[in-house]
């Protein structure tokens, strides 16, 4: 007699995981070589040294100083000397300068004179992170000089130089931003962009794997396997790739806080729990659409659909709370929000685990919908039908 | 020489045969028409929606205030008034203030030090601090900007009173080295108007690569049906067959690039100052390219659905490739090697230059030319691959 159950199903699982290339295409070498791209990619988490030009109109022995520190900055690289600022702006619509820093005519003398002569700036904000540094760089500059200036001028009118230093600056802030002192670019995109991108081969996988067996018309055999039981079918299917998925997930977080020592001011078990959690409520995500759409195109397109939108509604980048209402929501239906979330909270912030505790409830809705919804796979199953 | 003209005669007509039996397969396949008409159409809309706002304003600020002065007080109110901040309460230490933070209410504090009134009046430098929460960096940039500008307001002012005392009159705020700003491209520093260009961009090539794919995956699988042959290709050489294909998707994606490269950024009021002809000029190799990448990739699929777990991720790589979020200057040597085989890559620049800093297509030269030459390499690896296909039956 034929055997069934739960580790019947996970068997002829494995022997379909292991018989079809494509398996192991969406499973491991999509996310590993994915996880390297990025940590690659982004390595040094500061692209400094913006390609830049400088406009001396002036060409007087206080520009030439000017440019010599802008020379000297380590965000910005002068890389080439414009005459005019129309020349300027066609370096930058080459694509060779994201900004450029003008220093009109006669400044010297007006500066000097007390005419308040004005430093221009231009930065290139179609492209954000350079833009911005270059931005940074020359305001840096430009207020410095500034400063400068004025506070020669107070000395040789008679104030004392420590009186001239506060009155120029009667007041500062102090900036503390907190777990990431050094910005680092690659601190944020990575440790967001990669869950997200698990997340969207879960999907995938997940729905390939189910409703393979619906085109195929395997289905039937399948629920066989499983003893007629639909739950036990789903949870033998799909616990080899709970594991597969898992064990890469953590693969990455020991790349990311492990090998390239990102930020972790909490801790890691309670971060990896949050990973286990998150690839069950992606799988039982793609598992919740296959129930809803037994067909492989409509579920693939589906889930193809949220995977990659996911990476700008769940907010990596522009906040949820500045997102209008109606849209924002839609964040919080999917699992890597969650999973970041948990991941700001305990690895970057490290707060007690009291305040994301939410979180990983949230995370645990997902499956307990999933299972809720079998008896409609069941139907499905026992009468697969492929739809092209 | 009467051979050779048939010869041709024979070889456009089975280009236009091709041509159109592609475009039979397309409209009589749903799936494919997702790809090559949905996608385009709506993806650009969802984006547009979900980062119109394009900027985040009054986030919750805790403050700390140990001076309680009319200074301090003063302080706070501009805070409250710039368009980053927005003072959600008065915490009595940086424990209660750390605890709100912890409970979300609060994305940074402010601290202003017991004897922050007492440092001004003696003429002292007058300290407040600044803790900021940084797990999404717009947050911070935007908190970071208006903290600069309130920090010069305030020290202006407090300078003119100090200037008073010491009874210098000459140094106006008018008489000091003025400094001034322009953001090229995206004015406002707007999010949409910075990611949509690029994006659109990415978004014709990915639907293309997708719907392309899927046509290659649903043949193969016709293929392996009836015994080695697909009955609804047309007998055609390797040569015709990329053309006419090339053809038909170039031909389906020309209103789709006016809707998505006009229309979208018209709508939405992003940037869009270029002139419609240069980008068009400079988008039709992109189309070129894209179109025969796609044929190029049919090695890669041997199922209607594999399109799904083949080019879908791609466009997370490319997205990046392209230097849009990550300045391609700073990627190591293969990393940008790779970018420049990517048409959207090329495509992405030239228009979001084109577009937003109005840069006429003779400034965009270098990404034209590689448009085009890429469209060579692949219209050569697409015949190759085609034929090879052909050949195995």
């Amino acid at each position: 007699m034929q055997t069934t159950g739960f580790w019947t199903v996970v068997k002829r699982e494995v022997k379909r995981l292991t018989s079809r290339p494509i398996y192991l295409v969406g499973m491991i070498v999509v996310p590993v070589v994915m996880s390297f791209f990025f940590v690659s990619l982004l390595g040094e988490g500061l692209p400094e040294k913006v390609p830049a030009a400088i406009v001396d109109l002036d060409h007087s022995q206080t520009s030439r100083q000017l440019v010599r520190s802008l020379n000297a900055m380590e965000l910005i690289d002068i890389t080439q000397s414009e005459n005019s600022y129309n020349d300027a702006i066609k370096a930058v619509q080459r694509g060779e300068v994201f900004g450029f820093f003008v220093i009109p005519e006669n400044f010297e003398r007006d500066a000097v004179g007390g005419r308040g002569p004005t430093l221009t700036f231009y930065s290139n904000l179609t492209f954000y992170v350079p833009g911005t540094l270059v931005f940074k760089g020359f305001k840096t500059l430009a207020v410095t000089t500034s400063g400068r200036i004025v506070q020669t001028d107070l000395v040789s009118k008679g104030a004392p130089q420590q009186l001239a230093e506060t009155v120029l600056q009667p007041m500062t802030v102090q900036n503390h931003p907190l777990h990431n002192p050094w910005l680092n670019y690659s601190y944020y995109l990575t440790t967001s962009f990669l869950p997200g991108l698990l997340e969207l081969m879960i999907f995938l996988m997940t729905v390939y794997a189910v409703t393979h067996e619906l085109k195929t018309r395997s289905s039937i055999e399948w629920l066989r396997a499983g003893g007629g039981d639909i739950w036990t079918a789903i949870l033998g299917k799909l616990a080899p790739q709970t594991l597969i998925f898992t064990v890469i997930g953590f693969g990455m977080n020991a790349l990311m806080f492990g090998w390239h020592h990102f930020p972790m001011n909490g801790s890691m078990g309670w971060l990896l729990a949050g990973m286990f959690l998150f690839v069950i409520a992606c799988q039982s995500f793609a598992l919740f659409v296959c129930e809803i759409l037994p067909n492989m195109r409509l579920a693939l397109s589906t889930c193809s659909l949220t995977g990659i939108l996911a990476f700008s509604i769940a907010a990596f980048s522009f906040p949820v709370q500045a997102m209008y209402g109606g849209i924002g929501i839609f964040s919080y239906i999917l699992p890597v929000r969650w999973y970041f979330l948990i991941y700001i909270d305990q690895a970057l912030n490290g707060i007690p685990l009291f305040y994301s505790r939410f979180y990983y409830i949230a995370l645990l809705v997902f499956p307990i919908l999933a299972m809720l919804a079998a008896p409609l796979l069941r139907r499905a199953a026992r009468k697969p039908v492929y739809v092209p | 020489m009467k051979g050779a003209w048939s010869d041709i005669k024979e070889w456009i007509h089975e280009t236009a045969l091709v041509f159109r039996r592609e475009f039979s397969l397309i409209f009589h396949d749903p799936g494919v028409m997702l790809f090559f008409f949905a996608l385009p159409l709506v993806y650009p809309i969802v984006y547009a929606a979900i980062y119109n706002p394009e900027v985040t304003r009054d986030m919750p600020v805790a403050v700390v205030d140990n001076s309680r002065t009319a200074e301090s007080r003063e302080f706070i109110r501009h805070a409250d008034a710039t368009s980053a901040m927005k003072i959600c309460g008065y915490a009595s230490d940086l424990k209660e203030a750390q605890r709100w933070w912890e409970e979300k209410k609060c994305y940074a504090v402010i601290e202003i030090p017991a004897d922050y009134a007492r440092q001004l009046g003696r003429g002292e430098q007058g300290v407040v601090q600044f803790y900021s929460d940084v797990s999404l960096l717009l947050r911070y940039r935007t908190f970071l900007e208006s903290l600069t500008e309130l920090q010069m307001a305030t020290d202006t002012q407090l300078r003119e009173k100090a200037m008073n005392t010491l009874g210098v009159t000459s140094m106006g705020s008018g008489s000091s080295v003025q400094t001034e700003a322009f953001f090229l491209g995206d004015p406002q520093q707007g999010f949409a108007s910075f990611i949509l260009p690029g994006i659109v961009v990415l978004i014709l090539q990915q639907s293309m690569l997708l719907g392309i794919t899927m046509l290659c995956g649903t043949s193969a699988e016709r293929r392996r049906r009836n015994g080695g042959v697909d009955p609804l290709e047309i007998a055609a050489s390797p040569s015709a067959a990329v053309i006419g294909r090339t053809l038909c998707y170039v031909a389906i994606y020309m209103p789709l690039t006016i809707y998505i490269l006009h229309y979208i950024p018209y709508w939405f009021s992003f940037p869009h100052i270029g002139n419609i002809l240069d980008y068009f000029l400079f988008m039709l190799p992109l189309l070129i390219a894209s179109a025969l990448l796609g044929q190029t990739l049919r090695f890669m699929v041997s199922e209607r659905e594999s399109a799904f777990i083949v080019v879908v991720f791609t466009s997370v790589a490319f997205l990046f490739l392209s230097g849009l979020t990550w300045p391609r200057y700073a990627m190591q040597p293969f990393w940008q090697w790779l970018g420049d085989i990517v048409p959207a890559t090329w495509g992405i620049e030239g228009f979001i230059r084109i577009n937003n800093n109005g840069a006429p297509l003779a400034l965009e030269a270098r990404p034209y030319h590689w448009l085009w030459g890429l469209s060579v390499a692949y219209l050569v690896t697409a015949y190759l691959v085609t034929r090879y296909k052909t050949r195995r039956g």
